[in-house]
């Protein structure tokens, strides 16, 4: 059978979310980690690896920069991706290709595929990232690829060639059923991801990983989207924290604020 | 020529998405899914209405294809409902066109689009410009749904889905409540203990004629509420007048849901919990002990 191709983001993690002195966003300084959902994506490809009976492919794109200042933080996502179960990975960095636009990530994953990972039979996606949390890399990817999409999949079974998936709407579920290849994009309520070990951790490293620069994944289309500024959002809220000598007394101010507020 | 189209599966939906695109001329919609009785309603606002009685992803990722190779809109506007996100990502992949989802404000200038929208889990607000034609899925509740009169045609179009077939629809255990509406709401987090001690935020929330909301861990790791309680960035945004958060931490995800509430109270034992800061009022005690005090303050003044 095939191959599972796990699309692996090197994501700026939210809670190291460092500000400038004017405000904005201090993007540089905001280190990278392996997206959470990620994980989720690899869990299920090590589950789904045996039925299928190849390899698990972790591919990565750099979608910050710079290039040079981020290398070490993008082996160390390359080496958890190892860890949590891919064989291999290819990792995408090019200062070309910064910042990340949805329209290049998605063309030059497609194009990595086709060309490195002839023989997926399954890719699987996050359905968002905690950076942008866009959620359209796996649409795109899928369209790009022309197979077939199931999206939101919070449990994948194989069959034979067809994988039935349940998607997650909002109010119900809707069972899917696909033929392979096909593109599924994942959701955190799929598994519980595990841990590595010690052992997967050391042995990482000695998994094979190949850096490709643009030229291996072109072509590359146009940028498009341009940002114009990244604000940190302050919020203003009152902040007064309510205090009294007994239980009784605070909840009495409590309510007396909130009446005088006008919500109660 | 039509300007934008706008793809939705709710009269609500529809009236909020003409809001954000008051701004371009000819507007159409594309309305489907299980509401698509209510159609009649959606042309009442002036808007000539595609009607596609499917929830197929693939039904509606061809339906919005042929509208767009046919229509060439500037625009294609809707929620960022999980529906919409898979067929508008495809489309986006299919033509390269650039996408901006849960967007909170919108400017259309003649040669290009400036929208915001949130960046790193809600901590940062994210300007960014594109060109046109675009894709613009904007959050519930932000633009002012249009109130109009007037009249549009409507035509049912019928449309294959694609390779992937749709099995069987399993319904979710669900609540039933609609947070979206509450003027008040009891939070729940990861403070209680266990499932039964939720009864006293349930006990709360009646005595404050509102509604029991939830954390992520409550609602879609325990599962002691049904996923419709669930705030937060991948569940629900509400907007009551007051908010009062029990036993929750105040994670970023988390209060992206509930930041355009009135008023926020937090109640929790941990002082250097991050809610404090982003409440109006705090109170740091044990919720066991302080809840059932509250309980009792507020039950002694409706007996007054």
């Amino acid at each position: 059978m095939g191959d599972i191709v796990v699309l692996v983001k090197p994501s700026l993690n939210p809670d190291m979310t460092r500000s400038k002195p004017d405000g904005t966003v201090d993007l540089d300084a905001i280190p990278l980690k392996l997206d959470d959902i990620d994980a989720n994506a690899l869990e299920a490809a090590k589950e789904l690896k045996n039925t299928l009976g190849g390899k698990i492919i972790a591919l990565l794109l750099l979608p910050w920069g710079p290039v040079q200042k981020r290398t070490r933080e993008l082996k160390m996502v390359t080496q958890e991706a190892l860890a949590r179960g891919a064989d291999e990975a290819y990792i995408v960095s090019d200062e070309k290709l910064l910042p990340g636009d949805p329209i290049i990530t998605a063309t030059v994953l497609s194009n990595a595929i086709k060309k490195y990972a002839p023989n997926a039979s399954l890719v699987l996606v996050a359905e968002a990232s905690i950076d942008q949390t866009t959620g359209q890399i796996a649409g795109r990817v899928a369209a790009k690829l022309g197979l077939p999409f199931i999206s939101y999949a919070r449990k994948i079974t194989i069959n034979g060639d067809k994988i039935v998936a349940e998607r997650d709407v909002e109010d119900h579920i809707e069972v899917m059923e696909a033929s392979l290849p096909a593109v599924v994009s994942v959701t955190q309520e799929i598994n519980e991801p595990r841990p590595p070990t010690l052992l997967q951790i050391r042995r990482a490293g000695k998994k094979p990983q190949k850096t490709l620069s643009a030229a291996d994944v072109e072509p590359i289309p146009e940028r498009k989207k341009e940002p114009v500024e990244y604000k940190i959002l302050t919020v203003s809220r009152k902040q007064i924290i309510i205090e009294g000598d007994t239980l009784e007394e605070i909840a009495e101010k409590l309510i007396e604020a909130l009446e005088k507020e006008g919500v109660l | 020529m039509v300007d934008a189209i706008i793809v939705a599966s709710s009269v609500q939906e529809v009236k909020e998405s003409l809001s954000a695109v008051s701004s371009l001329g000819d507007v159409e919609v594309l309305f489907y899914g299980k509401n698509t009785d209510n159609a009649a309603e959606v042309a009442k606002l002036g808007v000539k209405v595609y009607v596609l009685k499917s929830q197929h992803p693939g039904a509606l990722f061809n339906a919005v294809k042929k509208l767009y190779d046919e229509k060439k809109p500037k625009v294609i506007v809707g929620y960022g409902t999980k529906n919409n996100r898979d067929a508008l990502s495809r489309l986006a992949g299919t033509y390269d066109l650039p996408m901006a989802t849960d967007v909170i404000g919108v400017e259309f200038k003649d040669d290009h689009i400036i929208y915001k929208r949130g960046f790193l889990s809600e901590r940062a607000i994210a300007t960014e410009k594109i060109p046109y034609p675009a894709i613009i899925l904007v959050n519930a509740k932000v633009f002012e749904p249009v109130q109009r009169e007037g009249s549009g045609n409507i035509e049912e179009i019928t449309i294959e889905e694609d390779s992937v077939k749709l099995l069987e629809i399993k319904p979710k255990q669900l609540s039933g409540i609609n947070l979206e509406d509450a003027e008040i709401i009891v939070g729940v987090g990861r403070g209680f203990k266990k499932k039964e001690d939720l009864e006293l935020a349930f006990k709360l929330a009646e005595l404050l004629g509102g509604q029991v909301g939830a954390s992520r861990p409550i609602a879609a790791d325990y599962k002691w509420l049904p996923e419709d309680a669930w705030i937060g960035i991948s569940g629900k945004r509400v907007a009551p007048k007051l908010y009062i958060a029990v036993g929750i931490s105040g994670a970023p995800q988390h209060m992206a849901g509930v930041n355009n509430s009135k008023i926020i109270v937090a109640i929790n034992k941990d002082k250097s919990a991050p809610i404090f800061k982003l409440a109006d009022y705090g109170v740091v005690a044990d919720l066991y002990q302080f809840l059932p005090v509250l309980i009792k303050k507020l039950e002694e003044k409706k007996g007054k």
